[in-house]
Parts: structure tokens; sequence; C-alpha cells
């Protein structure tokens, strides 16, 4: 176990007339402290595989230092590099059975029948593949040959574990199974681990920080809460939760005094939260950002914004209203109460102070209060 | 699929007349190559069988010679194929290089012409440059048959393992050559063995180009069944004596395989 580090990670691919493209992974560093279960999470073509593939050694470092514990590992053989690799399609080799593939490896390594055997007899229970070892590959279930691929790559002991989008291609029941699991042997073997994963609800649950990517780019870096909380820009805003932010145009109009979010189209003000004050100015225009689930409806005493109910959905433990802010998404909100709402409706809107968001709407950053 | 017993009278009834429509030649060169010259246009089923004509064949001409000559050019040109054809198949699976779908359309494109068309160009530079009428000439010359047909169906093969798995393999320390025969070679075996078999005999029954582009010294069974049309009368006894020895290893060959000939070029070699 070691810790992992990326300095200033560039991934240049060339194109078939040799010609330089755009960078697939561009100034990435990371750092994952010893034993930490790290999660990549980006949409398809961010670079987060290709970062993976580099720390295994499939790929080539166009320029930056890649890390195990002390060592650079840039020129080394991906074999020599200590890492265990969990493929995204298995990559279970057909021909040999379950045990095979799980000794695959220290045989490679010239290991000792009887200390190979006991390791996989020591690995195989701990991933429950222990009924499967005399089973080909193409006998199994999605899930099972996941575990035998995980099984695979812990049997060497690695320092690093990588993960590439394991449950990808599982099932929904089976992915919450494996999910589970995944997090039991990570808190059982405490190995650093790195998860590439596209599914926010993935890397919110197993990993202790989550590097966010975008095109190439590592947008944030923290824990699931962090970029929960406080998302750094538009990007990280939008992707992290489900339903997603609200993140909607408007600009900035003072009256007596206050400051009022101004969905220009319809109207609609909303009242700025005072630790805004300072960094806004009447005619600004920003992007706000607020989660369906921090937007209240209170009782019309006058703070509130007056809006009319577009579409209510009653999703059983949680209810969702839709309301038309002349934008071309609507402006969602969640809420738990019994009551129902009717199309047309009059009601009013509260914003959670502490968790409304403003964006700069050129660069996306988020703006401090 | 229903089966009511019309239909299945019906499927059966077609299968058992294509059965006979293939058999039949076969059967009849069986019978005629018992028969002595004299019975052979007076009688059909009803005749005094004779084995004259495998004593004129086997015994007193050089038969085993064409034969065995038929063995090392059709077996040597497999066996080049193979050699060829396997690294071919992999890097045309594999690589991304510039041409490669235009070099995998000429090699299919081999099989296009007319043998007759390019043998007789063939035929002048054999002449010129020393090919003519020996081993080498004729199993180079084959590969315009075997070549095209193992590099297509073990692409295929190819194209159907996951990259993925050769790099598992490589995290787990396995040189090029380990994996290639360890991890590949299994996998695509099903298509090797067809694809060789089937290539084994079209070379077997090539005619063409053993014809022009073989002498005295080296003479395939397909071409040395032309010597018993003689100037006067047609042995058809010993040309149908030839004949049967010729195809049984070929008809052994196909019962053996039948299984690999069918699954392995019909289905890939990684499945779900």
């Amino acid at each position: 176990m070691a810790r992992l580090t990326l300095k200033n990670v560039f991934k240049r691919y060339r194109n078939k007339k040799n010609e330089a493209a755009d960078y697939a992974v561009n100034d990435f560093s990371l750092s994952c402290d010893d034993g930490e279960f790290v999660g990549i999470l980006g949409p398809s073509g961010c670079g987060k595989t290709t970062t993976l593939r580099m720390v295994a050694g499939l790929e080539e470092i166009t320029r930056g230092d890649i890390y195990i514990g002390d060592t650079l590992i840039n020129n080394l053989h991906p074999k020599d590099r200590n890492i265990g690799l969990a493929f995204e399609d298995y990559a279970l080799y057909p021909p040999l059975n379950v045990y095979e593939n799980i000794a695959f490896n220290l045989s490679a390594k010239g290991v000792a029948r009887e200390e190979i055997d006991r390791r996989v007899r020591e690995i195989a229970p701990l991933m429950k593949v222990d009924d499967l070892l005399e089973m080909k590959p193409a006998g199994l279930s999605g899930g099972q040959k996941q575990r035998v691929n995980i099984a695979r790559a812990l049997v060497r002991n690695p320092l690093v574990l990588l993960l590439d989008e394991p449950l990808s291609h599982l099932d929904g029941k089976m992915r919450q199974i494996l999910r589970t699991e995944i997090k039991r042997i990570h808190n059982k073997i405490k190995c650093t681990t790195v998860l590439v994963t596209h599914d926010q609800l993935e890397a919110m649950s197993l990993a202790d920080r989550i590097a966010i990517m975008n095109d190439g780019k590592l947008q944030q870096f923290g824990t699931p809460l962090e970029v929960y909380d406080n998302p750094v820009n538009v990007f990280v805003a939008g992707f992290i939760g489900e339903p997603p932010m609200n993140l909607m145009k408007v600009s900035i109009l003072e009256e007596s005094g206050k400051l009022f979010f101004l969905f220009p189209k319809k109207g609609i003000r909303v009242a700025v939260p005072s630790r805004y004050r300072s960094a806004l100015r009447s005619g600004m225009e920003v992007t706000l950002g607020v989660r369906p689930t921090d937007i209240f409806i209170s009782s019309d005493d006058g703070t509130g914004s007056e809006v009319t109910v577009d579409v209510f959905e009653n999703l059983g433990d949680e209810k969702r209203i839709s309301i038309d802010v002349g934008e071309e998404d609507f402006l969602t909100l969640m809420t738990e109460d019994e009551r129902r709402y009717k199309k047309g409706e009059k009601i009013h809107l509260r914003f959670h102070e502490e968790k409304t968001h403003i964006f700069d709407p050129e660069t996306g950053d988020r703006i401090q209060a | 699929m229903k089966n009511s017993p019309m239909e299945a009278l019906a499927r059966n009834s077609m299968l058992i007349l294509w059965t006979i429509f293939a058999l039949f030649p076969l059967f009849w060169m069986l019978v005629i190559s018992f028969k002595s010259d004299a019975q052979m246009f007076n009688t059909t089923f009803v005749f005094d069988p004779t084995l004259e004509n495998y004593q004129e064949v086997l015994i007193k001409t050089d038969y085993f010679k064409y034969f065995l000559d038929n063995i090392i050019v059709s077996g040597g040109a497999v066996i080049v194929s193979i050699l060829v054809g396997v690294p071919a198949a992999y890097s045309l699976a594999r690589f991304n290089f510039r041409g490669k779908e235009d070099l995998a359309f000429t090699i299919l494109s081999f099989k296009f012409a007319p043998e007759i068309l390019v043998v007789l160009p063939l035929f002048l530079i054999y002449q010129k440059i020393g090919l003519y009428d020996t081993y080498i000439g004729l199993i180079w010359v084959y590969q315009l048959i075997t070549l095209p047909l193992l590099v297509w169906v073990l692409r295929g093969y190819f194209e159907d393992i996951s990259v993925e798995v050769e790099q598992a393999a490589q995290l787990d320390g396995y040189k090029w050559y380990q994996i290639f025969f360890r991890i590949l070679l299994p996998l695509v075996k099903p298509g090797l063995v067809a694809s060789a078999l089937l290539a084994f005999i079209f070379a077997w029954n090539s005619f063409t180009f053993p014809l022009l582009l073989s002498g005295f010294k080296i003479m395939p069974v397909t071409v040395a069944s032309l010597r018993y049309i003689a100037s006067d009368t047609v042995h058809y006894g010993q040309m149908a004596v030839a004949a049967v020895v010729t195809a049984t290893p070929e008809v052994i060959l196909a019962i053996l395989i039948q299984k690999h000939l069918v699954r392995g070029l019909s289905f890939g070699a990684v499945k779900g």
C-alpha cells in the first residue's frame, strides 16, 4: 500500500496524419493518500479512463510524472508497477478456469505452487468466488465475472488497486450488491484504490474523495460532501446530484436598497442572500444554482416569491414541482409535504440561503460571497 | 418451430433427395472402380466385381508417388499459409495502419481471378526463374488458394477477442509470445482448425495450377488421373480408382472435422 501521486500529467493522442490532437488529459494532478479510496468521476470521453490507463502503464504519458509511494513509475513496465487493474469488460482469460485466471499473475512471477494455492484460496472467499474456481469464464454471470476480475487484481497484493467502471455492465440489483461488496473489501484490506466511473452514485457512495473531470481537466477534488455542497463551478454543480441542480441565467435587480435575482422573461424575483451583497451589483448577470431540495414553499407572508405551478409529479416518497420561469429548463423543487398541488396554483418560494450558489456566466466559476 | 408430421415429412424427403444427389457421384465412382473395361458400358449395378483396376493403378504405376506429391504440396501450402496468415490476420485485426483495408481486400482478391487467367503469365515467369516443376513453386502458387481463406476467417476471430484480455496478460507480466500462445491461440483454434482443413481440401483438389505449373517431376494425383486417358481408349475403371483413392483422405478429414467445420466457420471466438 502506498500513496499515489500524479503531477501535472498530460496525454495527447496523435491522429492518423500524425498531427497532435487536443489533450485527452490536460494538466491533471491528484494525490491519493495511503489506503484512501478515490473516485475519478466524469462524463464519457472526459479522460478519466485514459488517466487510469496511464497509471497502469497501458498508455504512454505525454508529459508529467506519476509516483507510487516515492517511486517514479513513468518508465516502469506495467507488470513492475505493483498495481492491480480490474478491467471494465472483465477481460478474463476464456481458456482458463477461474482458479487459473486468478493464479495467472502469480504463476507468471514464478511463485511456488503451494504459495499460489494459499493466496488463491485466501482471496477467493473474500470475493465470494470460492464455489466457482473450477468454472470457465463463459459460464459465469456478469457479477461473478467482475468478482473474479477484482480477485485477480487483488491476488498480487497491489500497492494501488485500479477499478475501471467496475459496475457499469451489471444490472441494477447486482450493481448495488457489488457496490456494497467493494466498500466492504476496501474497509478490510485498506488498499489505496482508484475507481473510475461516470456514475455519481457509485463515486459518492464508495469514494473517500472524488476527483471530477471534464474535457481532460480536473474540476474539483474533494470529499463527496464538499463537491455536493460547495461545487467550484457550473460543471460540477450540474454533474453532481440527482435530480440535478437548477442552473438558471438571472440578472440582478436592486429595488429600495434590496437585491433580487430576476428571471427576466417572467419577471419573477427572488431575494438575494445577504452574504452575496458585496459581490453583486444591480444589472449584473449571473448563473444561479440551487438544488431542488433547497427550495421551500413558504406561507404567503410577503417574503417569498409568488410563482405558478406548471407540473406536479407525485413519485411516492417525494413530490416534484416544476415551474416555468421563462428559461430553457423548468425550475424544479422537491417537497415532502402531503399536499397535492394543481397546475396553475399560486405558491410562494424561498431559497435556502446557505445553499444558494451563484456562478460567473462567462467562466462558469463560482462567485464567492 | 412447429413440427407437424407433414412438415417433417416434407423436410426429410427434401433432405433425402439432396443426399442422393450429392452422394450418388461418389457411389457411382466407387462402383465403376470395380468394373472391368469389358463390362464398363453394358452393365449398371450387376456385374462381376474385379480388383484388376486397383492392381493396375496402385501397383503398376507410380500412383503413390503422385499421392505423396499431393500431400507435400497441399500440406506445405497450408503450413506456409498458417505461418504467414496467423500473424497477418492478427495485425489486420489489431493494428491501424495506412492501407489496412486495401491490403485485406488485396489478399481476398487473390480468390477472385480465374485460375486459368493468371496461370499463363505465371507459367512464363516460373519457366524463367526456375520455379517450374518444383515443390516450392507449387506451394507458393497454392497460397492464392489457401491464404485468403485463412486470413479472413482468423481476422474475424482475432477481432472478437477483447484487447483488454491481452492487456490484462501484459499486466500479469507475460511476454507477447506467451500471451499469443497461451491466451490467443486457444481462442482462435476452432477457426484455425476449420479454415486450415478447408484450405487443405481446396489445395488438394487444385487442378489448373499443377497441370500447367508442374511437369513430370512433380505430379499431384488430380493431374495424374489424366494419364488414364490413353490415346486409343479411356480407362474409366482406372480413373475411378485414382479418384476414389484421392478422395478418401478428404472424405475422412471432412467426417472427422465436421463439427469443427460448422462451428469454426460460423461462431466467433469469445461469446458474451
